[in-house]
């Protein structure tokens, strides 16, 4: 039972990532019906960002200039680097994807495709290969209850996980601009006809998701602190996995299927040996899309595909 | 350009332009394909006897591997000795013997037009293999690169099929050339070499090289199969959940040759023997363009077309859009698997770390570089993106920030590729061309 | 009309190429050697260590006006590849380095995934290549015109688990590794071979992996701490074992972790900080006792680059070193190029008791070093103290 209890708050944590990670994905899909690849690597971006922020802080309190809390130092480094890192997303929107508005939607599939090497290797270029520390914000404590160890770093990530996806549900669901944001999704051609211009809601959409990958990449960062200009790759491709099976147009979707993907993951490595995970992991995902083709939020909606 | 533009400052450098293509059209605009082949034979000729010395006469050492790019690159001081080499070697003999060739070429054509299309075809692809041969055979560079470029056309095409063609977005192409690269490398380990893991040669060595094909096809049989895997639960509607089946299938593929300690793991399989040469691929990609050229102009590619872009029209014009689908899909998967077989002889190596996601984009941006629905613009997206990204090698990191942009600026100017939604007719292609300004007639598929 | 332009483009880009080339000083003879190295793709790190490691020797080169071989003296010139961590590009970087380049002799590439090809290609066309870093078996197997500078699998696999059982008398063993990576798997199976060996099947209780570019262990580490072992072996690159030493440590795994001579970079106490100190690994050499000539190597990169050199940099050292002995065994360099290379295989596969910063090196027929291993122990200052000494033939 504490075995189980104990892989549930793994899967939690390492789900938290995915979930933060395919509401971007998602966001972009459902409003643009775009598949933005360049969103891991945009994951990247934030994780450094949060990386530079919180060591000029850290530094800066260190020297004794400006010595702030730890839990201040946090929240701001968070701000920071969701605002820079919004400011990164909407900069690819203009560049990468407002050129290709009417194109077919594969061609900006491979500019974001293109524009995530450019990240990486940019990082690569500029930082050189070395690894780099994310600095430790929180002293680390180890909770015991009833057997399951739990770390207060794992209580944060995992509650500010869930507060963000309902929040951004929150807003979707509740403001104007979220309205617009689903009136998108539901017909792309009527929405400019109502006075929304769709490239605010475009550069909106980008801007959130990137904030909210920000947030991933410095959770990412706490958990585990080594930071490399590749670090966006795989997780990415994963979340992209994650944000399509929630189904499209639903924020709670792609958070759920964020953290069903980190349970999977976690749990068939749990039960079964972990070499087999990968296989096992993506033949049940493989298996689920059988029986719900339109994921698990997702509603049938005809081709609408602009090609 | 320069001096062009000067010679012209009347009507300005647009006109100049005009007059230019004019002319250019008048001297050319008659040479059949066969004249053009001849032309670049010439070129191959000219390089294969006096490249060396002509290229140590302009100070650039050896002759340039790749267009002179790479040359260029490396050494800036080297760039008017490298124009003046392709000028010299390539442009100059190949226009000479292109225009002059003209009356002789178009003969031939005309008498070859009176045989069967196959037979011409036939002579047109020998005169292609001939000068690729030759151009290949200069040095091992080239000729590994040459392969490994018709190797990425038969991916690239394939994938066309089903992101081009049926207008899905399917992941799972590096899945299915691991699948061949990995059926056909067992096989022909298994019954041809003594593998230190796998035993004895089950059959003798001899024999290997005209069963080789049948290990290929056993290689794109096995990936035909698996995409049965993605295409089964995928094609019962339409969306985007083939994208995600696809990359689940790809992770699977990966993760299971993995775990199979038989043929390696992730340590990699190999010794593979040696039959991928340049004329065995050779084959097998004009063999995948021609087959594969044939079925997006058959009624089942008419009836993919139809399928992307509606549906529901399609259906009621009775097609079984399911059956389409799935017949292209696991088509294009067996191809896949053949260039992965043709792959693992050629690097006489596989591991499963190869087929990833990396790869994936690799073939992506092959793809839709080239263009969408086009069956040329599948060869010169393969080529193009091959020969770029070796050329580009002296620029070590930065070369993969300059092959990204280059790629968004072709996308932003041209959304569907280089060179997409074109009908690549062979019969048209291999026929003398009329004279110029008479008729200009291109075909245009939508 | 329209031809006088073009004769005249012509002939102006011809006459441009003729006066440069004129102008261009007589080639001299140099001494080209080939690097072969993973600078983007999955394993930057590796190739900016290998990179660094070659102009650093380059820079010492320089600094003695040459490469003396045969009482003359010789400019030498680096021709750096990036393979892109493919093992096609690994396949034609290579060709293009034997074939275009004209390269004398090729060090690299690095990962076994990419080294395997690269050595068929080397080895088909005749030119010797030393891969530092790669420990699969195959690179160098029948292979003659193939050489390595690190020790294999199966070697450093057994060494760990004898000295694990000596030293602290555990029974039961845990591993963790990337499964999707050729060393930590190798070295894990080779461990675990050699464990069920001394200890009998069974004996290691759990044998769990994930896949490169994993971050979380957790459900791993789960499973390991439930499982009973004694201690964790992970044979995982330094970048991803303070993540797994921290995790574990706070899953509440309080055992000793026990790692390989990938761990051996300064950037592991760098990122893992003290949760890794009081652990034991396999290495080639011990950096905070170093003395000599290995001192002299780390820090003088340190100075130049801004950090301590992981052990691909020492390797890549070591390669350049042994080449750079070939090269003068050799006596003379005649300009011909095939019988160049023939002379530099056989003065490296004669070199005996080579003195490099990472052991005593002999190599053996299959072109495979024959050097000893050093376990080291992390101590209270973070740095890697020298523990014990491992032979080859005291096996």
């Amino acid at each position: 039972m504490t075995f189980f209890l104990q892989q549930v708050v793994n899967a939690l944590q390492w789900g938290s990532f995915y979930a933060l990670i395919a509401l971007g994905y998602s966001m972009v899909y459902s409003v643009l019906m775009l598949f933005n690849f360049a969103h891991g690597d945009i994951f990247m971006v934030g994780a450094y960002m949060g990386f530079f922020v919180a060591t000029g802080l850290v530094t800066l309190g260190a020297a004794g200039v400006l010595a702030l809390p730890s839990w201040l130092i946090l929240a701001l480094t968070i701000l920071m680097a969701m605002f820079l890192t919004s400011l990164v997303g909407m900069l690819v929107e203009r560049v990468g994807y407002r050129p290709l508005r009417g194109a077919p939607r594969a061609s900006a599939a491979l500019t974001g495709l293109m524009i995530g090497i450019i990240l990486q290797t940019g990082n690569l270029a500029l930082l050189g290969a070395r690894r780099q520390t994310f600095p430790g914000l929180i002293d680390v404590t180890s909770y015991k209850v009833a057997g399951v160890i739990v770390s207060n770093k794992a209580l944060i990530i995992i509650t500010l996980s869930i507060l963000l996806t309902l929040a951004l549900h929150q807003f979707v669901r509740r403001t104007k601009w979220g309205m617009a944001m689903r009136a998108m999704a539901y017909d792309f051609a009527v929405v400019p006809l109502m006075g929304v211009s769709i490239n605010t809601i475009a550069l909106l959409t980008f801007g959130l998701g990137s904030a909210l990958a920000a947030v991933a990449g410095i959770f990412f960062g706490m958990a585990y602190p080594v930071l490399e200009p590749y670090m966006g790759l795989l997780v990415g491709w994963k979340a992209f996995v994650a944000a399509i099976l929630g189904g499209r147009g639903s924020v709670l979707g792609a958070g759920l299927a964020g953290f069903l993907l980190g349970f999977i993951e976690i749990f068939v490595a749990a039960v079964f040996p972990s070499t087999l995970r990968d296989v096992i992991a993506y033949s049940i995902i493989l298996v689920i899309l059988t029986f719900r083709p339109y994921g698990f939020f997702g509603e049938p909606y005809s081709a609408q595909l602009r090609l | 350009m320069d001096t062009e533009a000067r010679g012209a400052t009347a009507a300005g450098p647009r006109a100049a332009a005009r007059r230019w293509t004019a002319a250019t059209r008048a001297l050319f605009g008659e040479v059949p394909a066969f004249g053009w082949l001849l032309g670049a034979l010439a070129a191959v000729l000219a390089e294969y006897f006096v490249g060396r010395p002509l290229a140590r006469a302009l100070g650039i050492g050896r002759i340039p591997l790749l267009f002179g790019v790479d040359v260029a690159l490396r050494d800036p001081w080297l760039l008017p000795g490298t124009v003046a080499y392709m000028l010299l070697v390539y442009a100059l003999p190949a226009a000479a013997v292109a225009r002059l060739s003209v009356t002789v070429a178009r003969g031939i054509t005309e008498r070859l037009l009176r045989l069967p299309v196959g037979l011409s075809v036939l002579v047109h692809l020998g005169l292609l293999y001939a000068g690729l041969h030759l151009w290949a055979g200069i040095n091992d560079y080239r000729l590994l690169v040459t392969r490994l470029a018709l190797i990425a056309i038969m991916v690239t095409i394939s994938l066309n099929v089903v992101n081009g063609y049926m207008g899905e977005f399917s992941c799972s192409h590096p899945g299915f050339m691991a699948l061949g690269a990995y059926v056909s490398s067992i096989i022909t380990v298994l019954f041809f070499v003594h593998d230190s893991v796998l035993g004895p040669p089950l059959l003798p060595t001899a024999v290997g090289p005209f069963l080789f094909p049948l290990a290929l096809i056993a290689g794109g049989a096995a990936a035909a199969v698996g995409s049965l895997a993605v295409a089964l639960p995928s094609f019962r509607t339409r969306g985007d959940y083939l994208a995600i089946i696809s990359l689940a299938f790809m992770f699977i593929v990966k993760s299971t040759i993995e775990n199979v300690q038989l043929i390696g793991g992730s340590r990699g399989f190999m010794n593979q023997p040696d039959w991928a040469g340049l004329p065995t691929v050779f084959v097998w990609a004009v063999l995948c363009v021609a087959v594969t050229n044939n079925f997006v102009r058959s009624t089942l590619g008419k009836a993919l077309n139809a399928v992307r872009d509606d549906e529901t029209a399609a259906a009621h014009m009775t097609v079984n859009t399911r059956r389409t689908k799935m017949v292209a899909f696991v088509f294009a998967a067996f191809w896949a698997g053949v260039a992965g077989g043709l792959f693992a002889h050629v690097m006489r190596y596989v591991n499963p770390g190869t087929f990833g996601v990396q790869k994936l984009a690799e073939v992506l941006a092959m793809l839709y570089f080239g263009g969408l629905n086009s069956v040329i613009g599948s060869i010169v997206g393969a080529v193009g993106f091959t020969l770029f990204s070796e050329a580009l090698r002296p620029l070590q990191i930065y070369k993969w920030i300059i092959i990204p942009v280059l790629l968004i600026l072709v996308m932003i100017y041209r959304p569907t590729g280089l060179i997409a939604f074109r009908e690549f007719d062979i019969t048209r292609l291999v026929k003398p061309r009329e004279k110029p300004g008479k008729v200009e007639h291109v075909a245009a598929a939508d | 009309m329209s031809r006088k332009p073009l004769v005249a483009v012509l002939a102006l880009v011809l006459l441009g190429a003729l006066v440069l080339a004129g102008c261009r000083p007589a080639a001299e003879p140099v001494i080209k050697i080939g690097i072969n190295a993973e600078l983007t793709g999955d394993i930057p790190k590796v190739g900016e260590g290998t990179k660094f490691a070659a102009e650093l020797w380059l820079e010492d080169i320089n600094k003695a006006g040459g490469l003396e071989v045969g009482g003359k003296k010789y400019k030498v010139v680096l021709a750096i590849e990036d393979n892109e961590s493919k093992a096609e590009s690994a396949a034609a970087a290579q060709t293009k380095l034997i074939t275009q380049d004209e390269v004398l002799v090729i060090v690299g590439p690095q990962a076994s995934k990419q080294a395997i090809p690269a050595g068929e290609v080397a080895n088909n066309l005749k030119t010797p290549m030393i891969s530092p870093w790669s420990t699969n078996p195959r690179t160098t197997e029948n292979r003659p015109w193939v050489f390595r500078a690190c020790f294999l699998d199966p070697f450093q696999g057994p060494v760990i688990a004898n000295f694990v059982t000596q030293e602290f008398g555990f029974t039961k063993a845990a591993v963790l590794y990337d499964i999707a990576s050729d060393y930590p798997k190798g070295l894990a199976e080779f461990f675990k071979q050699a464990w069920e060996q001394l200890h009998g099947p069974g004996s290691v209780v759990a044998f769990e992996s994930f896949t490169t570019k994993d971050r979380d262990f957790s459900a791993q580490l789960t499973k390991i701490i439930a499982s009973g072992a004694e201690f964790l072996f992970t044979p995982q690159y330094y970048d991803e074992v303070p993540l797994i030493v921290r995790q574990a440590r706070q899953l509440g795994f309080t055992k000793p972790i026990v790692g390989s001579d990938s761990w051996g970079s300064a950037e592991l106490v760098k990122l893992a900080g003290r949760d890794v100190v009081g652990l034991f690994f396999t290495t080639h050499y011990a950096a905070a006792g170093a003395k000599g000539k290995t001192k002299e190597f780390i820090d003088r990169y340190n100075a130049k680059y801004g950090y301590v050199p992981d052990d691909v940099g020492a390797l890549t050292w070591d390669a350049m070193l042994i080449v750079q002995k070939a090269i003068q065994d050799c006596g003379q360099i005649t300009g011909d190029l095939a019988k160049d290379r023939q002379c530099v295989r056989d003065a490296m596969a004669r070199i005996k008791d080579f003195e490099g910063i990472t052991g005593k090196m002999t190599f053996n027929e299959q072109g495979d070093p024959v050097k000893s291993a050093v376990i080291v122990r992390i101590n209270e200052q973070g740095e890697f103290e020298f523990y014990k000494s491992v032979s080859p033939t005291g096996q």
